[in-house]
């Protein structure tokens, strides 16, 4: 069964919010470019925040889409070992791999909740005509790095569940 | 334990991972951070939040998710099946026939995604029932598709020159404009050898001639027209210095809109799967460029990018030695490695090499876009060659069998580009700066 079915209503819900947020980014960066360049070569004026902007939204856009990605399972993997593997030999390394997938995002995580309360105590603003405190665009990371973390921890639950229960023989 | 060994042992890992099977951005990712603990342990951690706020908070980048969601756009449309209905009457009479359609396809598609897979995919599944119904040779019919579509990374807007442009600082819009010439020369020189072999087997391109009149001419046009207007809306702003590359994407995802509703298929639905599907790519893709910045931060902390730097120095090479080593390099990984994360691990440790040895970021930038196309066909991992396989009955090895010519036409173009870096440089001299 794919893992999108093995969701629970939990995660889908999670992974529904963060694909919308993405969408929303996604679009609004395009209007927000789209506005600039027309402001730019009809009225002659610049509206001075779309990089800025883009760029806090491209943060929010990457660290909401991983989640997306990994439940989805469209991250790009080598087949060729994999291939060769059972069932059950497929399971167990996605188990492992997932495990080992967490141990690093759990240490990304824990250093970018760090760097978001220091942000956030330090009071830094952004040197740009905006001055947007950056802990609001800079806390995408953290979130974005937790998600992923509950979806890695999902799947190995699911996949652990599996094997345990022998569905993949 | 040494730097030299420690960096293999990193590697050693990085491939290990990878090829068992592991997702590529947490491949990459991984080995980055046990490099980090190795050298600096827990304090080593600290710069994590810094590197990755500085690292992905890039207007260049803001580049790839709006031309993937252009793609997209224009793959949901089913545009594809029109510019490959109107070119297969425009080249009919040229010896090959839908098989050039293929190459001009793929170049014209390309020139409006940006991506391999998009072209290829869109392309393909247009073309193959056709080739495989008309009798046309299966591998040569794969071989085109799989190498026509990585004209994809080529021809501007090329995914793989925002990432490299990102990683090194240069100039995209210029980088853009150097693909535009070697993609030009790979179509010709692809076109060429179908046209030859098609001349001298006639088996593998049954030639069935049609009448065209000045109105199947006409209707020709339109189903091409669309994607003229979104090429030079785009691509003509950045030539003339006019747009950014991210306002070139932006643009080009509200001029696919309306040219997909009005000469396409595009739905509201369509739209909003186009959005869902260019989420999920982007979980991907920018997932491998940050776990890349990461890397990166472990070789620079470790100081090993300076020791690479000082050993290939050190070598004395010639340029052309350079070159040799850089074609051996890139052919071997091309084989283990995706072509994403060969890109993004590689560029970081030798473009500070390149000053040494006089070499022109511009066109190493287009050398490397060209190992990365040989990479997406080389077996076992090269991504065209899966896609193309999915969408038809054959077997993988046919589709492998079928490249091979099209990957020595490739080394060919990449020692003419050695030989005679103009091919690359002449057009971005040419170009007015960006805003």
């Amino acid at each position: 069964m794919p893992m999108e079915d093995r969701r629970s209503a939990a995660g889908r819900l999670l992974d529904n919010a963060c694909e919308l947020a993405c969408a929303a980014g996604l679009l609004t960066m395009m209007a927000l470019t789209v506005s600039e360049v027309f402001s730019r070569t009809v009225f002659h004026y610049s509206l001075q925040a779309s990089d800025e902007i883009g760029g806090y939204l491209l943060v929010a856009i990457t660290f909401l889409a991983m989640p997306v990605a990994h439940s989805f399972g469209t991250f790009h993997h080598v087949e060729f070992v994999q291939a060769r593997l059972s069932r059950r030999g497929k399971l167990l390394s996605k188990v492992i791999f997932d495990l080992i997938a967490l141990a690093g995002c759990m240490v990304l995580d824990w250093q970018l909740i760090r760097f978001e309360i220091s942000s956030f105590r330090s009071e830094d603003v952004a040197a740009t005509l905006l001055r947007t405190p950056l802990w609001i665009p800079q806390f995408m990371m953290p979130l974005g790095a937790t998600i992923l973390c509950l979806a890695l921890l999902r799947t190995i639950c699911s996949r652990s569940r599996q094997l345990i229960a022998g569905e993949d023989r | 334990m040494g730097s030299g060994l420690e960096i293999t042992l990193v590697f050693v890992i990085f491939l290990g991972l990878l090829a068992l099977g592991m997702s590529v951005p947490f491949a990459i990712t991984l080995p980055g951070i046990l490099y980090l603990y190795m050298h600096g342990g827990l304090p080593a951690f600290r710069g994590l939040g810094l590197v990755t706020w500085g690292s992905m908070n890039r207007f260049t980048l803001t580049a790839v998710p709006l031309f993937i969601l252009m793609a997209e756009i224009m793959q949901q449309s089913g545009l594809s099946s029109r510019i490959y209905r109107g070119l297969a009457k425009i080249v009919s009479r040229v010896p090959g026939g839908l098989l050039q359609t293929n190459i001009v396809g793929c170049a014209v598609f390309a020139a409006t995604t940006g991506s391999s897979v998009a072209t290829a995919a869109s392309i393909g599944s247009v073309a193959l029932p056709q080739l495989i119904e008309r009798k046309y040779d299966r591998k040569l019919s794969a071989g085109s598709l799989a190498a026509g579509g990585t004209l994809g990374i080529l021809f501007p807007p090329s995914l793989a020159m925002i990432i490299y442009g990102s990683f090194t600082d240069t100039s995209v819009p210029r980088l853009f404009m150097a693909g535009v010439i070697p993609g030009l020369m790979l179509t010709a020189m692809f076109m060429i050898y179908i046209g030859i072999h098609a001349k001298l087997k006639p088996e593998v391109a049954p030639v069935i001639l049609e009448r065209l009149g000045m109105s199947d001419i006409f209707r020709a046009m339109t189903d091409v027209l669309p994607f003229l207007v979104l090429i030079s809306g785009t691509m003509g702003g950045m030539y003339a210095g006019v747009i950014t590359p991210t306002e070139a994407g932006a643009i080009g995802c509200l001029v696919g809109i309306v040219i997909s509703r009005i000469w396409g298929d595009l739905t509201w639905k369509l739209l909003f799967v186009a959005i869902r599907r260019t989420v999920r790519i982007l979980g991907n893709i920018l997932f491998i460029i940050y776990s890349a910045y990461l890397f990166s931060y472990a070789i620079s902390y470790a100081g090993v990018g300076e020791e690479v730097t000082s050993f290939l120095t050190g070598l004395k090479l010639s340029r052309f030695e350079f070159f040799i080593a850089l074609f051996l390099l890139f052919t071997v990984l091309g084989c283990l490695i995706e072509s994403l994360g060969m890109l993004v691990l590689t560029v970081p440790l030798l473009y500070p090499v390149l000053g040494q040895y006089g070499i022109d970021p511009i066109w190493f930038g287009i050398i490397v876009v060209l190992f990365i196309e040989l990479g997406q066909i080389s077996p076992p991992i090269g991504i065209n060659l899966f896609v193309i396989q999915s969408i038809w009955d054959g077997k993988l090895k046919e589709v492998v069998i079928g490249t091979i010519p099209f990957h020595l036409i490739m080394f060919l173009l990449l020692f003419l580009l050695m030989i005679f870096p103009e091919l690359a440089l002449w057009l971005p001299s040419h170009m007015t700066a960006a805003p």
